[in-house]
């Protein structure tokens, strides 16, 4: 059963426990890399709004690459960013509505979420389950089955 | 599927992968400077030379770059092997004394212990070891603003006529990608030089933090279908807007529930 991941921000204390997370799980030679998701103020009071990839159907970031580095993983759903093609044009940075592709300056590279391969990072550490990864419970054919 | 034998280690490949994307995928590593994954190979650099053999052979041996080579049945693969290292010593050894001033060049010499070249040094050497993976990018993004010129000696890296290239948008995938950090660009906050020409930068309507130029945004809404205004904010702004709408929506449920 394909799984979803979804953001509850009702659920959100903006502890940044999934920041830290995700900036650990990307880590590479010592060097924590830049977190893929951040939990930003909702405009409300105590309201908190982890913004990370929504893996859009017809997403802009993979219309931007003119190098074909961004591909969907028919596994997980996700938008993947093979970093051995990508040319660092910062085409899909600036195209994404939601601000969701990033540039790492430390491990100087663009980066976006990748679902982590199937097990997200912040979803399994996130203490409210404001983020979670399970299967869904919407009704399969009200979602558009991904890739 | 074939199977070969790279450094003592059966491996699988499909017929006619090169031999560098096989050992790259297996995790054997050899330089391969002007390899990269948005084109095809091109052998420029000749670092990823590698030792080939087979069994009915007798013996005899072949040097070829793996980038270029497509693997076979029964391939047997050195990497490191006592002749292929000297060949990379007397081609680092060759590049160094071309570019004597390339901090990048010096360093991949030195991890083969190479501190100075044996052959005449070219003193006003520039950094450009003609790996020509700036143009092939720009061809692979459908510019084409910049080719090699000239021939042999003279052999460099322009734009046409030496003037600023009309069809470059300072999209910097050039600069990015040169091995040797040859390529140079200047950024101002509004306004952007490269190959001679100047780009007004579009900045984000919030924080006037530059984006990306004016020209390469025109390109991808034209191109790629893209709406121009997503072009007009900065990731953060835009991630920020996000969560203010998605709070919204969440204020809305609490107080439903609340109610």
């Amino acid at each position: 059963m394909k799984k979803q991941f979804s953001v509850d921000p009702n659920l959100c204390t903006g502890c940044r426990t999934c920041e830290l997370a995700c900036s650990f799980t990307h880590t590479v030679d010592g060097k924590a890399g830049r977190p893929r998701i951040y939990a930003t103020p909702g405009g409300f009071e105590d309201l908190w709004v982890p913004v990370t990839c929504l893996q859009c159907d017809d997403a802009a970031c993979v219309k931007s690459c003119l190098v074909d580095a961004l591909k969907r993983n028919p596994e997980t759903g996700a938008i993947e960013l093979n970093e051995a093609v990508c040319v660092k044009c910062m085409a899909c940075v600036a195209a994404c509505p939601f601000g969701c592709a990033l540039v790492d300056p430390e491990q100087d590279k663009v980066i976006k979420c990748d679902l982590c391969g199937g097990d997200p990072a912040c979803a399994r550490f996130c203490p409210t389950k404001a983020l979670t990864y399970k299967p869904s419970e919407l009704k399969a054919s009200k979602i558009k089955v991904l890739g | 599927m074939v199977r070969l034998t790279i450094n003592g280690r059966v491996v699988q490949a499909e017929k006619g992968e090169m031999l560098l994307v096989v050992m790259n995928r297996e995790k054997i590593s050899v330089p391969a400077i002007c390899n990269h994954g948005a084109v095809e190979a091109f052998g420029a650099c000749r670092l990823c030379t590698v030792e080939i053999t087979k069994n009915d052979w007798n013996g005899w041996k072949n040097y070829v770059t793996s980038c270029l080579y497509p693997v076979e049945d029964g391939l047997i693969v050195s990497t490191h092997s006592e002749t292929v290292i000297n060949l990379r010593k007397t081609l680092l050894d060759l590049h160094l004394a071309r570019h004597p001033h390339s901090e990048h060049v010096r360093q991949w010499a030195m991890e083969y212990g190479i501190t100075q070249t044996s052959f005449e040094e070219i003193p006003d050497g520039d950094d450009c070891i003609l790996c020509a993976l700036c143009t092939r990018i720009c061809d692979r993004m459908g510019f084409a603003a910049i080719s090699t010129v000239g021939r042999g000696h003279g052999k460099e890296v322009a734009p046409p006529l030496n003037e600023p290239p009309p069809d470059c948008t300072g999209c910097l995938a050039c600069a990015q990608c040169c091995p040797t950090e040859f390529i140079t660009f200047s950024d101002s906050g509004t306004s952007r030089e490269i190959w001679g020409k100047q780009f007004e930068m579009i900045t984000c309507k919030e924080c006037s933090k530059p984006i990306l130029t004016k020209d390469f945004a025109e390109t991808l809404s034209k191109t790629r279908n893209i709406p121009a205004d997503y072009f007009e904010v900065c990731d953060e702004c835009h991630r920020k807007a996000t969560a203010l709408t998605m709070g919204k929506i969440s204020q809305w449920q609490r107080e439903d529930t609340a109610s």
